[in-house]
């Protein structure tokens, strides 16, 4: 038999037999409801704190379960970002060594595959048990790809001040990026596989910029301002494609949302 | 926990069709479930799982009128609120490997928009329901198949459902977990509407007052298992009475 001091902690409450049948004996002898008591002190034991970020998303969005559906983003993890960050930083060095903005030609395929990758049922293995909360997964995704297309102009504008001595301040690549991602988006929906969103989203964006090279002999050209009201069009096009996927209109299989 | 006005403490199905392209999953389906645990029987491909996935709301019906604890899913404000007092373990149930089983399971608590306050708590409990306390800080990769299909059934009873919706959920179990779980499935359905598809004959003799059973997407047999074993023979197929009524009720709707 353990003779040790019990100290009066849950972690060793939780697990210590002696003070588990003590406190099962007081409270017999008080009247007390002892599950409901464990199950206050396996609470306490067992459930991470909550972060910091997911304390502040749980203020902005007024949704505990929004707030934990969003810190859990795959392509928010800090691999992800740590990923990203490397291509773009690679993109700021070739563009200030060769004046082409490669960091804004690499911005909207950076954007395209955070956002694919955010969420889906390629994603989610437990996606089929998503669809049947009280949050949506429509509304999951919204919150996600907004979160992830945040990120990414935040590494947009860092691109364009750290590259400004090269290409001027810009942000002309703002509208680009919002295309391509909202194309990935778009297709990953309707595939429901983000690595075809990020491959369609790709091959078209090189395209554009293949084109651009081709005619004007600046692949820079592409996130000119000329091209602007295309990539509006697009986004809209896509954006639309994605809600109507994600509504449940487009066939019985699909989700109720 | 409340429920949407007349009809709440029910599930009730009127002519419900599911088709994929050419197939029917679900051929005019009507239904009416009341408290107390609904034993959903039948082959594969009876439509078993299509019906359990129409009720969780994951997918819509082709055809037909839905009316769950009173609320109409096909109503987006209802179905919200419906979905707050659903529990569903679906057959293929994934899992996030580096999620512990708390974490996994509180993740759906606050999905289900419980109490911010009770969902710790509640989470805590549901594991405990399931026996899994000594997991409770383990990883989802470390565990057996058994142990995540427990993990599975603590995310469907962590809200305490009204509606709980539970496709192969004894798959996995040994014998042992296996008894406990059907004791859980009488307690809750002493108070609320369980309905569960499953392959074991006995698992709805121990568990069921009622039973249901598919074939073909069609509702063939509806009544009590004192009522499926009456309609079996001597001389039909099964090593129990309630096989042997299962068998006899199968070969008559193929006849």
């Amino acid at each position: 038999m353990n003779t040790a001091p019990h100290p009066d902690d849950p972690k060793h409450i939780a697990s210590c037999l002696i003070c588990q049948a003590n406190a099962r004996q007081e409270a017999g002898e008080l009247g007390i409801n002892l599950y409901r008591v464990w199950s206050g002190i396996a609470a306490d034991v067992w459930s991470p704190e909550v972060g910091r970020l997911e304390s502040w998303s749980r203020k902005l969005l007024r949704s505990p379960g929004l707030a934990r559906a969003l810190v859990t983003t795959p392509s928010l993890f800090l691999s992800w970002i740590g990923a990203s960050a490397f291509v773009v930083l690679i993109g700021i060095i070739a563009t200030r060594s060769s004046g082409t903005p490669w960091a804004h030609i690499l911005a909207p395929i950076v954007a395209a595959a955070g956002i694919a990758y955010a969420y889906g049922p390629a994603i989610d293995p437990a996606f089929e048990l998503s669809r049947s909360m009280a949050i949506s997964d429509r509304m999951i995704l919204i919150v996600r790809a907004l979160a992830v297309f945040g990120l990414n102009t935040a590494f947009g504008m860092v691109a364009s001040l750290l590259a400004s001595a090269a290409t001027g301040l810009t942000l002309s690549w703002l509208a680009p990026m919002t295309a391509v991602a909202a194309l990935a988006l778009a297709v990953a929906s309707i595939t429901q596989s983000p690595a075809i969103g990020v491959t369609v989203a790709i091959a078209v964006w090189s395209v554009v910029v293949l084109i651009s090279q081709a005619s004007t002999g600046d692949a820079g050209s592409a996130i000119g301002a000329a091209l602007v009201p295309v990539y509006l069009v697009a986004t809209i096009c896509c954006a639309a494609i994605v809600l109507y996927v994600t509504s449940g209109r487009q066939e019985k299989r699909t989700t109720w949302g | 926990m409340g429920v949407n006005g007349n009809g709440a403490r029910r599930v009730t199905i009127e002519g419900l069709w599911q088709r994929f392209g050419k197939q029917e999953a679900l051929a005019g389906i009507d239904l009416d479930v009341g408290r107390g645990v609904f034993g959903l029987l039948g082959p594969n491909g009876a439509g078993k799982t299509t019906l359990l996935r129409t009720l969780a709301t994951t997918i819509e019906p082709t055809e037909g009128a839905l009316r769950l604890l009173g609320f109409d899913p096909h109503n987006p404000r209802e179905r919200r609120e419906l979905r707050r007092h659903l529990g569903y373990l679906p057959q293929a149930l994934g899992f996030y490997p580096n999620f512990t089983v708390f974490e996994f399971v509180e993740y759906f608590a606050l999905l289900k928009e419980m109490p911010v306050d009770s969902v710790r708590p509640a989470v805590a409990s549901a594991i405990e329901r399931v026996g899994l306390g000594e997991q409770a800080t383990k990883k989802l990769k470390t565990l057996s198949g058994g142990m995540l299909r427990r993990v599975g059934i603590a995310q469907a009873i962590v809200n305490d459902p009204d509606l709980l919706l539970l496709d192969e959920p004894t798959a996995g179990l040994d014998p042992e977990q296996r008894v406990s779980f059907r004791a859980m499935l009488r307690e809750h359905g002493s108070h609320a509407i369980v309905i569960v598809s499953t392959h074991l004959i006995e698992d709805v003799a121990a568990a069921c007052n009622d039973v249901g059973l598919l074939e073909a997407g069609k509702l063939v047999f509806r009544g009590t298992p004192a009522e499926l074993i009456d309609r079996g023979g001597g001389d039909d197929a099964g090593d129990s009475p309630l096989e042997r009524g299962y068998t006899r009720v199968l070969q008559e709707a193929r006849a």
